[in-house]
């Protein structure tokens, strides 16, 4: 595919452009291709996972399964399609940033993502990537960072995926991808629709998953323009519609609704230059909730906040060997809401990429970052990596950095108790990371230390209500372990799959482990092809949680270990140089087991999906 | 040799009910929760705990024990009939268990829309419903029949109908306003069912208990300066026999007490953590505390036999705690764990 495109480039900038061909333009393949071009080249000392399309189309799982079982990253669901909260590294689900080709889409109200509010068929690749980033993708990159790209390519092509799946509990998809580009013009659009009742049965007890159906409806667009040899136009889109009811707990059924309308648009425009390539970014973002506490009626409460975002960047070529990437960006936030008026807020950040690759074995990169914001006082952001590569199987990784957390509109203007003398939650980092490639294998393994100080809680006050304040503190460290291993006995395709992470996550002033952080958590994918067939199996380990902060085991103080077992079988149905069909079947906790993710909040018993899937 | 022992028992049995002329007929246990103090906890989780009479032992999570399952989202108050406790859960249900036991033995789960308190009145229950807290107009008392545990009517009242007091055939209901605000205390005929009359009182009332002049003393926090609106707390004695306010006596701005119990002619209220009392014949409210609990979130009291009890919410997730005082030297007893966000005590 890169191959295809650079070969696909030379001939296009040869063929299209005049006289002087900016030769470097080649080596900017991926310039064009990507909108983040600083998850490849600025992040050479931290760990980058990367989930590919391949693997979002055939899974059709949800965006917090996906995750759950093959990366580190623990998540918090409130029942299965629920409220989804991440825990990276043992931080909380407010220090995770989620990216939007290279924009943080963090909820402005909360702080956080709701994982169950994304659908991740319409992406081209989703990132993982470990380690403090608030440097280069802002508020809340503690933990780490996770990164949805869609990608435009200028390869002529045309190609379509339809699929239509359903399964248990009356759960209905149908998706559809579509992409289509010539030399100028390059358009990928994403459709898909999901509807399940959701009303699984409760194991063990006679009842059933009453209040949990949802439904919704994304929409990704994105389209590229080659405006001259020099300019590259781009406008990505993104929309979703969601409705859900929110299931109560086992003793208590529930009437909520929630509703979340998310509209995301971005412009861009990329410029060449001989030593120089420079994007500017225009994006508008909207977030809208409501929630009705009792769905038979009309009666809500709503959030909602645009923002609105011009972000310039320039790649400069310093010397042969030292880039530099300045970045300006100006945000504006604009809220309203059923619990605190009309805020908005003004945001200004500078930041500085230094990246250093003296030859190929060294990399170096320092990056600083200072925010003017309205309302409170951001603090200098500093990171600094390396990577060095020891020999051919062994490479070692280093990264530190200081991030930070702002404040919430919730936590800001909430009335009562919204705190406008709230500074920034900030965290230090470090992360050490060491890679072994041998053939066909690969081990990652990271350690990792991270300080959060000036942590926001929200606490009663003496005035009778609940009021956010910088107090608590607290520390996270473990280690992380992922191994890769492929192997191929003629037609016979064996892969292996496997992370385990081990986290403490302190109170430091009682140094208890925080709520919903498991100590232990473990997933492993197997998957075999043979011919036209191929079947995988992934299981799940998560360790106990605690749910008060005493750390006590027992029913009303923890949740329960628990192992989760998928099987998967797909198999080719028709296959032609243009046309392809594919059947699969999923079975979701195969062994029926009894298990809760939140506390009195029972999880899906053995379910199936069915998939049939035509590319053409 | 059983027949033996069973007689001997019956004979000890016929000579204790003799010697006694205060108890009337002694019996076997009624069950392990039959002597001492019942604490319920909003959560969540929510749970109920029990301390023994004598404080000697204590059990947490007491209704799971027994039932292996969880009382629910919240628990906002337990009601107590003959030899019955009704567990009223906000989602819209109340668990009936043997008030001795915890056995449960039935549910009452259509006609209630955020339940909040049950009393019993001529042989019946009533139940006070916020309905949807969005909506002012749909607020209602469930008449439920405590034989089929089921809800046969429902009497329309006010906005945000909270505690409820039965005294003879008459109901008080005060109305705090659910996610607003109200100032009445509603009064129901139990002969009829119908709603005869409301008295207005200061915002926000809450807590109401009887004195031992028989006066119905209500406790109105009024509401705190965050809203805007401050306006003043009272404790407001009314005249059940006419129905009538008979006393007001307001608090200072700042000042919002939301809690109160009643022992031996003393009235006890708090101010944040801080305890104090006013006598029957008080003709203004005190600001000087008699002493001040460990509690870090005073979340609930009640008083018996010369001791006062406090739960403590602390952080609103921790466990809870149960503070046991004595009432005339204010010293504290003893402590328990009590039920996270613990709320509600009760005499068992």
């Amino acid at each position: 595919m890169i191959r295809a495109l650079r070969v696909f480039l030379i001939v296009f900038f040869s063929s299209h452009i005049m006289a002087q061909v900016p030769l470097d333009s080649i080596q900017r393949l991926d310039e064009v291709v990507l909108s983040d071009i600083k998850l490849k080249d600025f992040a050479n000392g931290y760990k980058v996972t990367v989930l590919n399309d391949s693997l979002l189309k055939k899974n059709n799982a949800s965006f917090t399964d996906l995750l759950r079982f093959n990366t580190n990253i623990y998540f918090k669901e409130n029942g299965y399609g629920m409220v989804s909260s991440p825990s990276f590294r043992g931080t909380n689900a407010s220090q995770t940033a989620v990216i939007w080709n290279g924009l943080s889409i963090n909820s402005q109200l909360t702080g956080q993502t709701d994982f169950n509010t994304i659908n991740t068929t319409n992406f081209n690749s989703i990132a993982i990537r470990s380690g403090g980033g608030s440097v280069q993708y802002g508020s809340g990159a503690i933990g780490g960072s996770i990164h949805l790209n869609n990608t435009l390519s200028f390869k002529q092509h045309f190609d379509n995926t339809a699929t239509l799946s359903y399964g248990s509990y009356e759960t209905k998809n149908v998706n559809y991808l579509s992409s289509y580009s010539n030399e100028k013009f390059s358009v990928n659009i994403g459709l898909d629709y999901r509807d399940s009742e959701n009303d699984y049965k409760y194991l063990n007890t006679d009842q059933s998953n009453e209040n949990g159906a949802f439904q919704n409806g994304s929409i990704n667009a994105n389209l590229g323009y080659v405006l001259s040899s020099k300019d590259v136009l781009k406008l990505y889109h993104q929309s979703f519609i969601g409705e859900r009811e929110f299931s109560g707990t086992v003793s208590s059924p529930s009437l909520a609704k929630y509703e979340d309308q998310n509209f995301r648009t971005m412009l861009e425009w990329s410029r060449f230059g001989t030593k120089s390539y420079s994007k500017l970014k225009v994006a508008h973002l909207q977030e809208h909730f409501k929630y009705f506490g009792n769905k038979n009626t009309d009666n809500f409460t709503f959030g909602k906040v645009n923002t609105y975002l011009i972000n310039y960047t320039v790649d400069i070529d310093l010397l042969k060997d030292l880039k530099f990437k300045p970045i300006v960006s100006y945000n504006y936030y604009e809220g309203s809401g059923s619990s605190f008026g009309n805020p908005n807020r003004i945001e200004f950040s500078t930041t500085a990429l230094l990246l250093y690759n003296p030859n190929e074995k060294w990399h170096y990169g320092l990056n600083i970052r200072q925010d003017v914001t309205s309302g409170f006082e951001s603090p200098l952001l500093f990171s600094f990596d390396m990577a060095y590569d020891v020999s051919n199987f062994y490479k070692l990784k280093l990264n530190g950095s200081k991030n930070y957390r702002v404040p919430t509109f919730n936590d800001l203007y909430w009335q009562p108790g919204g705190n406008l003398d709230l500074v920034p939650e900030t965290s230090y980092q470090l992360d050490l990371g060491q890679e072994f490639t041998y053939k066909n294998a690969s081990l990652k393994v990271n350690t990792f230390y991270i300080k959060t100080s000036d942590l926001i809680q929200w606490t009663p006050n003496d005035s009778g209500f609940w009021s956010p304040e910088n107090i608590a503190e607290a520390q996270n460290y473990g280690a992380e372990a992922s191994l890769e291993v492929t192997h191929k006995i003629k037609a016979h395709q064996f892969s292996l799959q496997g992370n385990y992470a081990y986290t403490v996550s302190e109170d430091l002033e009682t140094d208890a482990q925080l709520i919903y952080v498991p100590y232990h958590k473990a997933n492993i994918n197997l998957a075999y092809a043979y011919k036209r067939m191929s079947l995988f199996v992934q299981h799940l380990y998560t360790g106990e949680v605690y749910t008060t902060p005493e750390n006590l085991s027992g029913t009303f103080y923890s949740v329960e270990a628990y192992q989760l077992t998928n099987f998967g079988l797909n198999y080719q149905l028709f296959k032609t140089k243009s046309q392809q069909i594919d059947v699969s079947l999923k079975v979701n906790n195969l062994f029926n087991t009894v298990y809760e993710n939140v506390a009195f909040r029972p999880m899906p018993d053995r379910n199936f999906n069915f998939q049939i899937q035509y590319k053409f | 040799m059983k027949k033996i022992i069973l007689s001997m028992l019956a004979m000890s049995l016929l000579i204790v009910s003799c010697s006694s002329d205060d108890d009337a007929t002694p019996s076997a246990p009624l069950g392990a929760y039959e002597d001492g103090i019942i604490v319920s906890g909003e959560g969540s989780p929510s749970s109920i705990s029990f301390i023994s009479e004598d404080l000697t032992t204590s059990e947490n999570q007491i209704y799971y024990n027994v039932n292996n399952e969880a009382t629910g989202v919240y628990l906002q108050s337990l009601g107590f009939n003959d030899d019955k406790a009704y567990i009223v859960v906000d989602a819209g249900t109340i668990t009936v268990v043997n008030r001795y036991t915890f056995e449960k033995l039935g549910t009452i789960s259509t006609g209630l829309t955020t339940p909040r308190y049950i009393a019993f009145a001529n042989g019946k229950g009533y139940v006070t419903n916020w309905g949807d807290p969005f909506d002012e107009t749909d607020d209602f008392v469930a008449v439920v029949d405590l034989t089929a545990n089921t809800v046969i009517s429902t009497i329309p009242v006010g906005n945000g109908p909270e505690q409820i007091l039965a005294e003879d055939n008459f109901l008080y209901v005060s109305h705090k306003g659910a996610y607003t605000t109200n100032n009445i205390i509603s009064v129901i005929n139990t002969s009829s069912d119908v709603l005869t009359t409301t008295i207005t009182v200061n915002d926000n009332p809450d807590e109401m208990l009887l004195d031992d002049n028989g006066d119905l003393i209500v406790l109105s926090s009024g509401k705190p300066a965050w809203t805007g609106d401050e306006t003043k707390a009272a404790i407001t004695k009314i005249d059940m026999d006419t129905n009538t306010v008979s006393t007001t006596l307001e608090f200072s701005d700042g000042e919002h007490p939301e809690l109160m119990t009643y022992l031996n002619g003393n009235l006890y209220y708090n101010l944040g953590s801080s305890i104090l009392s006013i006598t029957d014949d008080a003709t203004a409210v005190t600001s000087t505390p008699l002493f001040t609990t460990v509690a870090t979130t005073l979340y609930g009291m009640a008083a018996k036999d010369d001791r006062l009890y406090f739960v403590d919410a602390v952080d609103y997730t921790s466990a809870g705690q149960l503070f046991i005082y004595d009432d005339t030297s204010y010293s504290l007893i003893n402590s328990f764990n009590a039920p996270v966000v613990a709320s509600k005590i009760y005499f068992n």
